[in-house]
């Protein structure tokens, strides 16, 4: 089973996540900070990362880098409520952008072609 | 942004204690004095220094001569080491030491990045490249200089048309592609690149992400961009004004001797003394140089030189020197005989020492009637000695 880490400082999104994403079928492992994300990166080895960027502790930005130091071909979806952090190149590592939304049609959507991606 | 990383391996013992960039070079100056310089008769004065490899001879350096840039004007020199920021990994390429310093780029957010190697010889006008790159509406400009097509082995070449819109990049090709009309010739990269920030940014990220690169400009990032991007070729002007145009990667030990012959002869391929292309170094104060002893009697007793550029600092005392390079504080005693050679900082030759062709490090105490360059089979013994015969003697070398 493909597993998917989420990482959000809004646990009640993490909650939302884990059950639409368990839904679709991928194991879903949750952090809420970049800390956190990247100790369960080590650890359970994700086939993609969902991530915010606002969040206490370590910002996604952060995490990013960080994560993309240890595994420089792994996929993250930047999930964001600020559209602003298309332009910052910082970011442009990550795989893909979504808008956050309680709508998780798209983020669904990319995560599909993330891992289609990766598997050819 | 400038590279001055390099290694310098066939440098060697030159580049024992320092990196590439460090090695001292006619009397005075380090090689990574030109490419500053030529940032500064250019006008530009916001610069990094990315170092990585025995960078403490370079960052002293640095900070010893060029703490000249005015922060209050948002000038800036930086010397920005290898962080391991992202990874644990030191820079895998050229391409990979700006990866690693996207966040650099993210605090200042320029429209134009200059990217160049902190290991090269020559004098350049990077501002009317940038003004060609603008012209040209390009999204990255290779500056590159036209070379017989002899020497594409050692190369990295670029295949233009016309209008020098890139076409390919080669690495070191044993059959190069030639610049349309001029079969003799080939484009070489001189490692001098015009980018578009965001450009440079997306496709160091893309490379990054390439688990088969080699994150090289010449080798990946180029090949990469050619077809999508627009891609030209800016011919080398240069400021040096001579017939040939003068352009030198000093990568080995008979190119670093051969090149500081050239300072000392009469007509200079490489000119110093350009009152318009003032080249800046760190220079201590020194007292002037001085000659000393003028005696026929009992015994010929002369200090003199002859062809050889003399730093501020050294004392010929009673010693005679023929076409070598002094650098400041050298000491040479009496009746000691010193030609074709280069003497770094505080070199003491002693009374009846002979030293022929060879490069002799900082503060190294050549003792009374030791003789260098005059025996092959016993230098060789003990030095390192370059295919062609000239003697090194790396710092910290004690002689009895």
């Amino acid at each position: 089973m493909e597993k998917v880490l989420c990482v959000d400082d809004d646990l009640s999104l993490l909650r939302l996540y884990e059950d639409e994403l368990t839904e679709e079928g991928y194991e879903v492992i949750l952090a809420k900070d970049g800390k956190e994300a990247l100790a369960k990166f080590e650890k359970e080895t994700p086939q993609v990362v969902v991530m915010d960027i606002r969040m206490p502790v370590m910002d996604g930005i952060e995490a990013l880098t960080t994560l993309l130091g240890k595994d420089r071909q792994v996929p993250v979806i930047l999930n964001t409520a600020y559209p602003q952090y298309k332009e910052n190149f910082m970011t442009w590592g990550a795989e893909a952008y979504v808008v956050k939304s309680s709508d998780l049609t798209e983020l669904k959507q990319k995560i599909r072609e993330v891992l289609g991606k990766r598997k050819k | 942004m400038i590279l001055a990383g390099g290694k310098g391996e066939r440098l060697y013992p030159l580049t024992q204690d320092r990196a590439k960039p460090a090695v001292p070079f006619g009397g005075i100056y380090r090689i990574i004095d030109f490419t500053l310089s030529n940032c500064l008769n250019s006008g530009i004065r916001r610069v990094n220094l990315l170092t990585q490899y025995k960078s403490l001879s370079l960052n002293r350096h640095i900070m010893q001569g060029w703490n000249i840039f005015n922060a209050e004007l948002d000038e800036f020199i930086n010397l920005i080491p290898a962080q391991q920021r992202v990874g644990e990994d030191w820079y895998l390429g050229t391409a990979d030491a700006i990866y690693q310093n996207i966040y650099v780029l993210q605090i200042d957010r320029p429209d134009l990045i200059l990217i160049l190697s902190g290991d090269h010889v020559y004098k350049m006008n990077y501002t009317d490249m940038i003004e060609h790159h603008l012209q040209k509406k390009a999204d990255l400009t290779v500056g590159v200089i036209e070379m017989n097509k002899s020497l594409s082995r050692q190369l990295g070449v670029l295949q233009v048309d016309e209008e020098f819109r890139i076409l390919g990049f080669e690495e070191k090709p044993e059959v190069p592609k030639t610049i349309p009309g001029y079969p003799d010739l080939i484009l070489a990269n001189m490692g001098i690149y015009v980018f578009n920030t965001e450009m440079l940014v997306r496709r160091v990220i893309e490379d990054a992400k390439d688990p088969n690169s080699q994150h090289d400009f010449g080798r990946n990032i180029i090949p990469a961009m050619t077809g999508n991007d627009r891609l030209f070729a800016y011919s080398f002007q240069d400021e040096n004004k001579k017939t040939a145009k003068y352009w030198r990667d000093i990568g080995t030990l008979e190119a670093y001797f051969e090149a500081s012959m050239d300072l000392v002869s009469i007509d200079p391929l490489f000119n110093l003394y350009d009152p318009d292309w003032p080249i800046r170094t760190y220079y201590p104060p020194t007292p002037p140089a001085k000659t000393v002893f003028y005696e026929a009697q009992p015994q010929k007793r002369v200090g003199c030189t002859y062809n050889s550029l003399i730093s501020a600092g050294c004392i010929i005392s009673g010693g005679e020197v023929f076409r070598s390079i002094l650098s400041p504080g050298v000491r040479i005693h009496s009746y000691a005989e010193v030609s074709d050679s280069i003497l770094m900082d505080s070199v003491d030759i002693g009374r009846h020492a002979r030293v022929r062709r060879a490069i002799i490090d900082k503060g190294v105490k050549i003792p009374e009637g030791y003789q260098i360059g005059v025996n092959p089979e016993e230098d060789a013994a003990k030095f390192t000695v370059s295919a062609s015969g000239i003697v090194v003697i790396p710092k910290g070398t004690i002689l009895a």
